[in-house]
């Protein structure tokens, strides 16, 4: 008698558990809109009207959909070479550029984010820093804040919008950071500035 | 089921305070009463005589003085030594009786006298001091007859109530603590951890270790009265799939009488500048009803490391927890609810963008991040909460059978905040919820010889993965049902020899539903493998919905043998079928803190583990020891591993992903300790493991290195109640282990340089001292009060541990100097 009180509320109960168990419906996707999924750099020369755009693009993003960039990087399965995607970016000697590095999500091809905004509302924890290599700055190419360019706080320059100046035929590395909640808001290799790396992007500059 | 978990082990610091010969040996007494009318009278005579015996239910020995009484007469009689009682010249009618026995709840009945009759009464003993029923008797009732269960001392037990269940079970040898910074931390026995070790409170099994390496078990020890553990899978009752160890945590049942009492313990400590307070009390009535409160606070902030601040890696807790039952004569029952809640900052160096960050941390002998003292927690953080309600029933049937039911519904929640950007900054990066729903029913039957355990195990497991925190899901939506059924029998013949053996099967059924990102799906060539379970596909991600069935036999069997009444010896073998954690198959994210992707595997099949264990131990006289070497080899053994380099705009990522091998896992624990006069005491505890992938020889990650623990305890005959220890820890460094080194490149200052990350190396090896001095108890009004102080790291030693994933970033704590309050109301 008193096993049949309690055998039946279990199978009450677990009969219960089952059914709520077998109406979960599927998982709605998750589109990380925070990430970065696309670095465009637009080099425009002083003087001249046509700006090229260069893009680099987060591995592991769907390269099936057309989102009307100009593709100027390899695909990105590029595992021999270990600093991966490799972007090539030609410049004329003894001239001066606009460039303007802005910041995408474009997960959602239907809607594009600009997180470059977010970065200048944010300007006091973000900072841009492009480490040249010394075959390069020593040519004389250098990287500066442009006049239109955003600056935090205190005053420091961002380096979204920057002014690049070349001299003699030369070609050598860059690598563009972003770093998020730096310590520091300048500094001449990374490790002076603190923080976290949310962008690391690596170039090789062609000065002809 | 709940007098399993009431019963303490090796617990030698108490003695028996019942005062009734028998009941110190009887866990769970039930008295009977046999009666006989031994001759036939006439009715209305006033000659008839009633003779009775007082029994065990459970051995059928004779309890001596249980109280008989007449009620509404003046007749008293107390049993003699073989249970026995005799009423000369009754009347003939209804006698009402009352029998009590010290620590037993009373029994009214009434027996009509008017012929030679013969009846059973049954009456339950109180369930008191189930300490010295586990020292000297009940073979049925120890988690293993045959394999060692290591308890800590209440002493232990309360020094170790700020530091996590983790740190607690560090005093016992073979254990350590896989940590992630200084609060995240889970019990390591014999160089397995997380899913490979069971954790059960209350004969529930905690269920958020599946989560990963990240997530310690949410639990405050310090709402349950004994903490013991066996290692290796030797409680098949509890799980099959724990060939780690079983670690079980219980709280006592109150005796069936009116009463209050309570503890208090309050901490306070130097090392974080932290206060925490606990306290349980209990109210317990003469019907046996009782109900139990139990709280802790706990307010800690940022640790220090002998040179610096480690900077956000303070925690708070709030636990509380309420229990109400009743024990009956033959029946039992008790629903508890405990909320658990917990809110840990993670060291703020420890979260890094990318490899070169990693490369920075590594390198730099102090942390990157410094900031002032505080008792605030930052990003990143993590919060954990925990809740459980349970309802447990348990019935005893004809002489020694306990059927017992339990159902108990858990819910974890834990979420992660990182440093994140905009209008994400305050939202969680994980955001994950696991409710289970446990039922189990047993049946437990047997005598002094032969004892069986039988039940079965039906579960209903939920995760959900909050989409709101805007990154892709780490753990996926799963839905686990699992059905277990075990049994477990022990043979004892003699005080010398026990055999045991136990059997269990396990039934897994998940429903899982993973989004795979388009680059991931097409690298590893999905579509041939998981193309026909896609059930959906949305902008660059294949959703598939997979249903995985693991069918798992797992065994145990072990004897015990008493060579000389002070020597034991005794062989468990386990064999263990574990079915692949969803996060072992499926997890996919970035771990912000090692800046490493981790990816599980698809096509994990069980893991099987075979244990050996041989125990040698002295457990009596001056000189006793303990010496417990073990085997053992795995097969589909799962492991996580580095496995190559992912390259995105954000930077390089070493990606770490599941496999499985075939694992060997060897080593020794050895506990001695020598008894010099009646004032000092000289311990030794050492631990030696091995672990290698069969073949390759290649040596297992996450291997404890080589310890030792020195300890000499001095209690002056001239002041009671004082005892001092001096300890000394030796951790030598873990020269095996596997290298996943790899080099990469940056620019620094202009030039290209190539760096290694050094993942693999170990830390050099280290001492830690530490002073304890204890006083008490002492009677402050009706109170008991008891006093320690406690140094840790007193040499305030700079080191790091291997076992610490955040070891790159910063050094282990200070020293830390502990003021403990305990009272007993």
């Amino acid at each position: 008698m008193s096993k049949n009180i309690i055998i039946k509320p279990l199978i009450a109960i677990s009969l219960f558990l089952f059914i709520i168990s077998c109406s979960k419906s599927d998982p709605v996707p998750v589109h990380e809109q925070e990430a970065f999924t696309l670095v465009t750099l637009e080099v425009t020369k002083v003087g001249s009207t046509e700006t090229i755009r260069y893009d680099f693009e987060v591995e592991g993003h769907d390269h099936g959909h057309d989102h009307g960039h100009e593709e100027e990087e390899e695909e990105e399965d590029d595992h021999d070479d270990h600093e991966g995607e490799h972007t090539e970016i030609e410049l004329e000697a003894n001239s001066i550029y606009n460039v303007s590095i802005l910041f995408y999500n474009d997960e959602d091809p239907l809607k594009i984010i600009n997180i470059t905004e977010e970065i200048i509302k944010e300007a006091d924890l973000h900072q841009v820093f492009y480490d040249i290599t010394n075959e390069l700055s020593g040519s004389g190419f250098s990287i500066e804040s442009a006049t239109n360019d955003t600056s935090d706080s205190s005053g420091n320059p961002l380096l979204l919008k920057t002014i690049w100046t070349t001299s003699g035929e030369i070609s050598g590395d860059v690598v563009g950071y972003l770093f998020h909640k730096p310590t520091s808001k300048t500094g001449t290799t990374r490790s002076d500035f603190g923080g976290a790396i949310d962008i690391e992007i690596e170039f090789e500059v062609h000065v002809e | 089921m709940s007098l399993f978990q009431n019963i303490p082990y090796l617990q030698e610091s108490k003695l028996p305070k019942c005062k009734c010969s028998k009941c110190n040996k009887l866990s769970k007494t039930v008295v009977s009463l046999s009666m006989l009318a031994t001759s036939f009278c006439f009715s209305q005579k006033c000659d008839l005589v009633l003779e009775g015996k007082v029994l065990d239910l459970h051995d059928s020995s004779p309890i001596e003085a249980a109280l008989i009484e007449v009620v509404d007469g003046n007749e008293a009689i107390l049993s003699d030594a073989n249970g026995k009682f005799v009423f000369e010249n009754q009347c003939s009618g209804k006698i009402n009786l009352k029998i009590s026995h010290l620590n037993c709840e009373d029994i009214y009945t009434s027996v009509n006298l008017n012929k030679s009759i013969s009846r059973m009464f049954y009456l339950e003993h109180h369930i008191e001091l189930l300490k010295e029923v586990i020292l000297d008797e009940s073979k049925t009732k120890k988690l293993s007859t045959t394999a060692p269960s290591y308890a800590l001392t209440d002493l232990q037990k309360d020094q170790y109530s700020v530091r996590g269940l983790a740190k607690a079970l560090e005093q016992i040898s073979g254990i350590n603590t896989i940590s992630s910074g200084n609060v995240i931390s889970k019990p390591l026995i014999h160089g397995m951890f997380g899913s490979r070790v069971g954790i059960i409170y209350d004969g529930i099994p905690i269920e958020n270790q599946q989560w990963g390496q990240d997530h310690a078990p949410n639990i405050d020890q310090n709402a349950f009265d004994e903490i013991s553990l066996i290692k290796g899978a030797g409680v098949l009752k509890y799980s099959g799939d724990t060939p780690g160890g079983v670690v079980v945590l219980e709280t006592k049942i109150p005796k069936i009488k009116d009463s209050l009492y309570g503890k208090t313990i309050l901490n306070g400590f130097s090392n974080g500048r932290g206060l925490n307070i606990i306290s349980s009390w209990t109210k317990s009535f003469q019907s046996g009803k009782y109900f139990r409160v139990q709280g802790t606070l706990k307010r800690v902030g940022d640790f220090e490391a002998p040179d610096y601040v480690l900077s956000n890696s303070g925690n708070d807790e709030n636990n509380f927890s309420f229990t109400l039952g009743q024990n009956k004569i033959l029946s039992q029952w008790k629903t508890n609810f405990s909320y658990f809640s917990q809110e840990i900052g993670i060291l703020r160096s420890a979260h890094v963008g990318n490899v070169y960050d990693l490369v920075i941390g590594i390198e730099s002998d102090i942390p990157t991040i410094i900031n002032p003292l505080s008792h605030q927690i930052i990003f990143p953080k993590q919060v954990n909460r925990h809740y459980t309600g349970s309802i447990q029933y348990s019935k005893r049937r004809e002489s020694s059978g306990k059927w017992n039911v339990k159902y108990s519904w858990q819910r974890n929640n834990r979420k992660e905040y990182d440093i994140r950007r905009g209008e994400y900054k305050n939202q969680s990066a994980v955001d994950l919820t696991l409710d289970t729903h446990n039922l189990t029913t047993n049946y437990k039957w047997g005598g002094s010889i032969w004892s069986f355990d039988s039940g079965a195990f039906l579960q209903v497991q939920d995760n959900y993965s909050n989409p709101s925190t805007g990154i892709k899901r780490f753990i996926p939506d799963y839905i686990k049902a699992r059905f277990e059924g075990y049994f477990t029998t022990s043979f004892s013949p003699s005080n010398h020899f026990n055999l045991g053996f136990g059997i269990r099967y396990s039934h897994h059924n998940n429903e899982v539903k993973k989004y795979y990102h388009y680059n991931r799906w097409r690298q590893e060539n999905y579509e041939g493998s998981l193309g026909g379970f896609v059930i959906g596909d949305f902008a660059g991600q294949k959703l598939i919905g997979q249903r995985l069935i693991f069918n798992n036999l797992s065994m145990s069997s072990g004897v015990k043998y008493v060579i000389q009444p002070d020597l034991n010896l005794s062989l468990n073998i386990f064999h263990t079928e574990r079915a692949p954690d969803i996060a072992e198959i499926f997890s996919d994210g970035l771990h912000h803190s090692l800046a490493t992707i981790e990816y599980g595997n698809p096509f994990l099949k069980t893991e099987t583990v075979q244990k050996l264990v041989l125990n040698f131990e002295k457990v009596s006289g001056k000189f006793r020891f303990n010496f417990s070497p073990y085997l053992t080899q795995g097969q589909n053994y799962i492991i996580i591993e580095p496995n190559g380099i992912e390259y995105t705009i954000r930077g390089a990522f070493p990606v770490w992903e599941y496999r499985s091998v075939s694992s060997l896992i060897q080593g020794f624990d050895l506990d001695l300790s020598l008894q010099l006069g009646k004032n000092l005491k000289l311990s030794n505890n050492s631990s030696w493991i091995e672990g290698y992938e069969k073949g390759s020889r290649t040596p297992l990650i996450s291997i404890p290195p080589l310890s030792t623990t020195s300890q000499i305890q001095f209690s002056p005959a001239r002041w009671k109640s004082f005892v001092m220890a001096l300890s000394n820890k030796y951790f030598s460094r873990q020269n095996q282990y596997p290298n996943h080194n790899f080099e990469t490149s940056v620019v620094e200052n202009g030039n290209r340089v190539t760096k290694l990350v050094d993942i693999s190396s170990p830390p050099k090896g280290y001492n830690l001292l530490g002073l304890e001095f204890h006083f008490g108890p002492y009677p402050l009004f009706s109170n008991k009060i008891s006093l320690s102080l406690i140094f840790e790291n007193l040499l305030n030693t700079s080191y790091r541990d291997y076992l610490n994933r955040l070891r790159f970033y910063a050094d282990e704590m200070g020293r830390n100097i502990m003021l403990q309050i305990k009272i007993q109301h």
